[in-house]
Formats: structure tokens, sequence, C-alpha cells
């Protein structure tokens, strides 16, 4: 069995993201740890992608040292002005070069939230493929992977045949922390870096940040645990349209 | 701009909220002009779906109905809206942004060639292009972003704009689906709902959520009383949903739902940034917490310091006297 699992670089969005801390996009990291958890005890291989700059070397190597076997990184200063149309297509033209059996992705990455890579990279592709997982597993009596998704009402249960592209939430598990002996491991493992020419033009692009407005903060209401209670259910009746 | 389509999502016959809130927006745009707005939408039984449609706006309507679309399966969908896109061969199709819709934007944006703006909270359209705004970095800055190309697709963020009845008289085609859940290498076995999912969350006016302060039953209880006063949805944090009080389809945040209610109720919730990112776009937010320096006052317009397990009662008893 051979997994593909795209990942990428981004801001980490939790702490102060001018802070220029770049981290392996949560989704992805629940992307490889389910890999890791699906080929734990095979001789199954885990190949990983990843589009981004020279820099972005040190997230697969964390990838890596979480226990991936190989990588490929498409090295481009200018990843961060390609569209998801154009990263899905780059990404398709690899995936036609080589074999796999599941391709995984994050569900989205943290920094766009734009989620569209992955059922971009299916239609490409032309794979059957499920979005927003948060459980994978094989079944006995069933060749490809069970698929549980998160939907508008309820979660799905699919069964999807080989080969397949699934993009998983990170719900779905913790991703481990690379353990000392991961991250020597890491350092032999084979990162296959290729520059390239980006060819597919972005029909979109980003104009420019905007700060969103700031709330008015809130108002704290006073007094007895009654008194607040009192206050608030005034302003709910006269303001909220509910009543 | 000639033929805008707007999807319209449905379950058992009635429309979405956050669609008609899109249908009306559109429609309302255009007032004035020689644009058409088409609407399409995928349900097994008409229901009141063309009566519903026709009050915010359609000028025509596309009726899929088959019981291929029982159930979300991402081919099917994908399959029926390439064939309202062939059909309509409109410039802009404008979607709500559901999970179903998450599921197949992608897809078919590569198989029709569209340009595609996702979850977006606002938007102009001109000739061949749409600027619109989106929020990045887990809601904390939001990004104005150009498309462009002859069909661009937009899907909007539920309660960006408003669902203003705005009737007209829709002539109405009736087609099956174009490919059933047989056709396709991929198969649903099963859909799991939580026992106590009755409440659409990304669809419903009140939401209480419950977080870390939540700690048991009665605290559960509290949240299940306070919003069937509402006949509200019922959320949680994921640090609550980790410790299995509340199910994971109850999950408000950048990785769970994104909702916009009128009224939201943050019980216990300290307020992190990635629980924020999925509700910070409601109308009007209350939030009860222990901690006056909890992060989630930033965003409410009412807050109280005080422990939920003795506030909320009082509350669930005060909203009584008034409804």
């Amino acid at each position: 069995m051979k997994f593909l699992v795209c990942i990428k670089q981004v801001p980490d969005v939790s702490g102060n993201v001018n802070s220029g801390r770049m981290v392996l996009n949560a989704y992805d990291a629940s992307a490889v740890e389910a890999a890791l958890v699906l080929t734990e005890g095979t001789d199954s291989e885990i190949h990983l992608v990843l589009i981004g700059p020279d820099s972005a070397k040190e997230t697969i190597r964390k990838a890596l040292a979480m226990g991936a076997s190989s990588a490929v990184h498409f090295v481009s200063a200018e990843s961060d002005s390609m569209d998801s149309g154009s990263i899905a297509a780059q990404l398709a033209s690899y995936c036609a070069e080589i074999q796999f059996d599941i391709v995984l992705c994050g569900k989205q990455s943290q920094d766009t939230d734009a989620g569209l890579t992955g059922g971009m990279l299916a239609a490409h592709l032309k794979l059957p493929y499920a979005t927003n997982a948060v459980g994978l597993a094989y079944q006995d009596s069933y060749d490809g992977i069970v698929v549980t998704r998160q939907g508008d009402s309820g979660q799905e249960i699919l069964q999807l045949p080989l080969p397949c592209l699934v993009t998983c939430s990170n719900d779905m598990n913790n991703p481990r922390i690379p353990s000392l002996k991961g991250i020597m491991q890491a350092k032999k493992k084979s990162i296959d870096a290729r520059q390239f020419e980006n060819n597919s033009l972005s029909s979109t692009r980003i104009l420019n940040y905007e700060q969103p407005a700031a709330r008015e903060p809130a108002r704290m209401l006073e007094g007895e645990t009654e008194e607040k209670v009192t206050a608030l259910v005034l302003a709910l009746v006269q303001e909220s349209g509910i009543f | 701009m000639g033929k805008i389509l707007v999807h319209v999502g449905s379950q058992g016959g009635e429309a979405k909220r956050s669609s008609l809130e899109v249908l009306s927006h559109v429609s309302r745009k255009i007032a004035g002009s020689d644009d058409v707005v088409v609407a399409c939408v995928f349900d097994v039984n008409p229901g009141r779906l063309e009566q519903t449609i026709g009050e915010y706006g359609a000028d025509d309507i596309l009726m899929y109905m088959d019981p291929a679309y029982e159930s979300h399966l991402n081919g099917v969908l994908a399959a029926g809206l390439e064939d309202a896109i062939r059909a309509t061969a409109p410039s802009l199709v404008v979607f709500a942004s559901s999970e179903s819709v998450k599921d197949i934007l992608g897809a078919i944006a590569v198989n029709t060639g569209a340009a595609v703006l996702p979850d977006v909270v606002s938007f102009s359209a001109g000739s061949g292009f749409v600027e619109a705004v989106r929020p990045v970095m887990a809601a904390k800055s939001l990004a104005r972003v150009r498309a462009e190309g002859e069909l661009i697709f937009v899907s909007v963020r539920s309660g960006s704009v408003e669902a203003i009845k705005n009737p007209k008289n829709p002539g109405t085609t009736t087609f099956e689906a174009p490919i059933k859940p047989a056709d396709l290498k991929q198969q649903l076995k099963e859909i799991i709902k939580a026992a106590d999912e009755t409440v659409d969350l990304s669809e419903a006016r009140v939401v209480v959520a419950a977080g870390r302060g939540v700690k048991d039953e009665v605290g559960k209880r509290l949240v299940e009383e306070l919003a069937g006063l509402f006949g509200g949805g019922i959320g949680a944090s994921r640090a609550v949903v980790e410790t299995d009080l509340f199910p994971a389809t109850a999950q408000i945040g950048q990785t769970g739902k994104v909702v916009s209610p009128d009224l939201y109720f943050a019980l216990g919730i300290s307020g992190a940034i990635q629980h924020v990112a999925g509700m910070s776009n409601s109308r009007m937010i209350v939030a009860i917490n222990k901690d006056a320096d909890a992060p989630i006052f930033e965003y409410a317009d009412y807050g109280i310091v005080g422990d939920l397990y003795t506030v909320v009662p009082l509350l669930i008893e005060e909203i009584k006297r008034h409804k």
C-alpha cells in the first residue's frame, strides 16, 4: 500500500500570525498521522509532497520525523501567489508520474481556509474522494477504505475503492510529536528537491488584507446574579429580535 | 452579466435559510438590470420548495427531483450541478457555504473550468470578474480577493447577507438526476445522527454553546433546557467535545461548523481563536464565564462573570417569564 500525503507549510495561526513562525498545517499533520496509523506494522510506504519555498524543508523534516518514508519538494519562492487551482494542477501532474493507492490531504490549510485543493486534485485525477474525514479505517470484507466524514446532518460512512483521495479533519486524531529517534532518522531520509516553473495561471488572487472591524467590548453586566440576569434578559428582549 | 445560477440547499422539501439568504441577496442586487436569477435545487420531493424559492426572488427554477438526492453523495450532487451549469450557461454561480457545498466546490470548478472564491462574507460582480472579502488566518484577518473568468463560483458564509422576501413568479423545469448513487465507485453505507441532533446547528436562529465550564450531565441539561426555550441548536467547543459530553457533530469552530445565528450563548467557553472563527459572525453574542479575563468577552455583546451553574437556571426562569 502506498500513501501520498500532500502537505503545506503555513503561518502559526494559534498565536500572533505576524510572528513569522511557520508550521506544518494542522490538518495535514492529521493526514500524516492517519497514514502512520494505517501503515503501522506493515511494509506500506508514506510519500510526502510539498510545494513551497526552500525554507519549507523544515516542515518536510517534521513530517518525516513523525514517520513518513520519503518526500518530494517542489521548490518555489512564489508558491504564495499560486491559488488552489494552480497548486492542484501542479500536484496532479506529479501524481500522474508516480504510483499510489491513497492520496491524503488536509481538508483545508489553516491560513487561507479555502478547502478547495483536495477536491480539485481528485477531479483532475478522476478519483473517488471524500472530504472532511473524521475517521479512516480498513474493513476485513472490503478491498478499499472506509471513511467517516462530517456532513451537514450527521456523520456519513462511505466505502471508497482504491485508488482514492481523502481530505482529513484534525478531529480525526492527535498528531504525534516526533521522537528524538524519529528526528535523527529523518535526517537520513531523502527529500527530492525540484525547482519548477509554475505554468498554470491563477484565476484568483489576493488584492490586500484588512483588519476586521473591532467589535465594541462586551457590556459587562454588574450587580447580584439576579440583577445581571434581569438586565441581560431585558437586553435580549429589546435587541435580539428573537422574542 | 446575463444569467446567475444560485444553488439552493434543501432537506425534505425545505430550503435552507443560508441558501435563501444568498438567493435573496443576488435577486435584490440585480433588480433593475437585465440579469436573470436561476435557482437549482436537488431533493427527493418538491415539498414547498417552488413556492419558497419564488418568494425569495428566483426568475427560473431547475428542480432536480430524484430519490438519488435522499442523502448527500459528492459525485451525485456534483453531476447534478454540472448539468444545471451546462443547461443555464451562467457567468456566476452562487452557493451557501455548507458542508455539502464544500464537499463538491473544488471538483466542479475543475470539471467546468470555473474560477472559485470560497466562503466569502461579501462580494460584488462585474463583467468577467468578482471581488469578494473572505476571513483568513482563523478570521484574524480579512482578505480582499478577485477572480477573473467566464465562469466564476462564489460560496457565501451563512449569516453574511439577509434573507428578505422579493417575490416573483418563476417558471419551473423538472429534471431527473443525471448520475445516481449506483453509478459511482464509492458507496454511502450509513449516516449516524446524534440522538439530540434534532436542530440543524448551522441553520438555527439561536445557538447555545457549551465550553469546558460545562462539566457534567447537570450542566449539559442546562444547555439543553436553554436551547429548548428557543427551539435552538446546541453547540460545543472542541475542549468539551473531547470530554465526550457532547457529540463531535456539535463542534463549532475553525474545525467544526461555522454558525451565524441571531443569538449565540457561549456558556463556560474561554474563547480560543479556533472557536471564535466559527461563531464571530453571529448577530448577538452573550458570554457567561467564571473567568473575567476569558477572551470570549472580547467578542461578546453582553457578558456575565459568574458560575454558569448558578446563572443559567436563573436565566432560564427569567426568559420563561418573557415568553
